[in-house]
């Protein structure tokens, strides 16, 4: 819409076989969470809510191993080093993100003390980042 | 637009969002929720004019029409996704504000839709690329 997919794809450094399959597991982990709110299975604990983003950030890890690997045996280090570097990046940054947001969550009461701006505080620091990457690949 | 001012865009309107979002969910401001969400009314009627106005520059004379059949799918497919984003976001604030009882799945089917078509979108450009 407002970015082409080759550009989606340039500025956030991810394959477009890894934006389906972070878009999936959003899909499967909005399912679930409507199921935990609305208590149709009222027995499901938020982590196990959480295990598809967990999933598709293991995944993308993986796919991008291999990718790096490929690029390194071809003589491209340089571009290697800098792509694995990147997503292992905003993969950890998500994660932390997530992980927070489950705590949160699933120990509503031992975790007062942790805040909403503590667990968005990873996305802040993303957004920063993806904006030095636009004007780079710009 | 350049990517730069584009991302620019996108930046700060999420910036603006996230920030509003968290100071609401950390109970420091009590605003309406219909408030909250301004960055996103605004982003999407940005967006919603631009894409009306590519458009209506079908209905210029001396507009070449080749690609152009392939060029309207793509944009009603981008309106109806905006149209299902803004009906998710409504809801969303909806249950948030006024009918706490509303079901959240009930809330979820225009992100479900949204989503599902943006898988199509996104696979048929995954795997049409592989079978070439």
């Amino acid at each position: 819409m407002l970015f082409s997919l080759r550009e989606l794809v340039q500025w956030l450094g991810f394959a477009t076989f890894e934006l389906f399959l972070h878009l999936g597991a959003f899909l499967v982990f909005s399912v679930l969470v409507a199921l935990r709110a609305d208590m149709l299975t009222p027995g499901i604990s938020w982590w196990l809510v959480f295990v598809p983003l967990f999933a598709a950030d293991g995944l993308s890890t993986y796919f991008t191993a291999i990718v790096s690997i490929r690029l390194y045996q071809e003589g491209e280090k340089r571009l290697s080093v800098l792509r694995l570097l990147w997503v292992l990046t905003v993969l950890s940054l998500k994660l932390v993100c997530e992980v927070l947001l489950c705590q949160k969550l699933a120990e509503q009461e031992q975790a007062r003390d942790l805040w909403y701006g503590l667990i968005v505080s990873p996305l802040f620091i993303l957004l920063q980042l993806l904006m030095i990457r636009a004007c780079r690949v710009n | 637009m350049s990517l730069a001012q584009r991302v620019l865009l996108t930046w700060i309107f999420t910036l603006i969002f996230l920030i509003m979002l968290v100071l609401r969910l950390d109970e420091k401001i009590h605003w309406n929720w219909f408030l909250i969400f301004l960055p996103v009314w605004a982003f999407d009627t940005i967006l919603l004019l631009m894409l009306v106005v590519k458009m209506a520059g079908r209905c210029k004379p001396g507009y070449d029409p080749r690609n152009g059949a392939q060029n309207m799918k793509k944009r009603v497919w981008y309106l109806v996704a905006m149209s299902l984003k803004l009906a998710f976001c409504l809801t969303l604030c909806a249950k948030l504000e006024y009918f706490s009882d509303l079901w959240v799945s009930f809330v979820c089917i225009p992100l479900w839709a949204l989503l599902i078509g943006a898988m199509v979108d996104l696979g048929y450009s995954v795997f049409s690329f592989r079978r070439d």
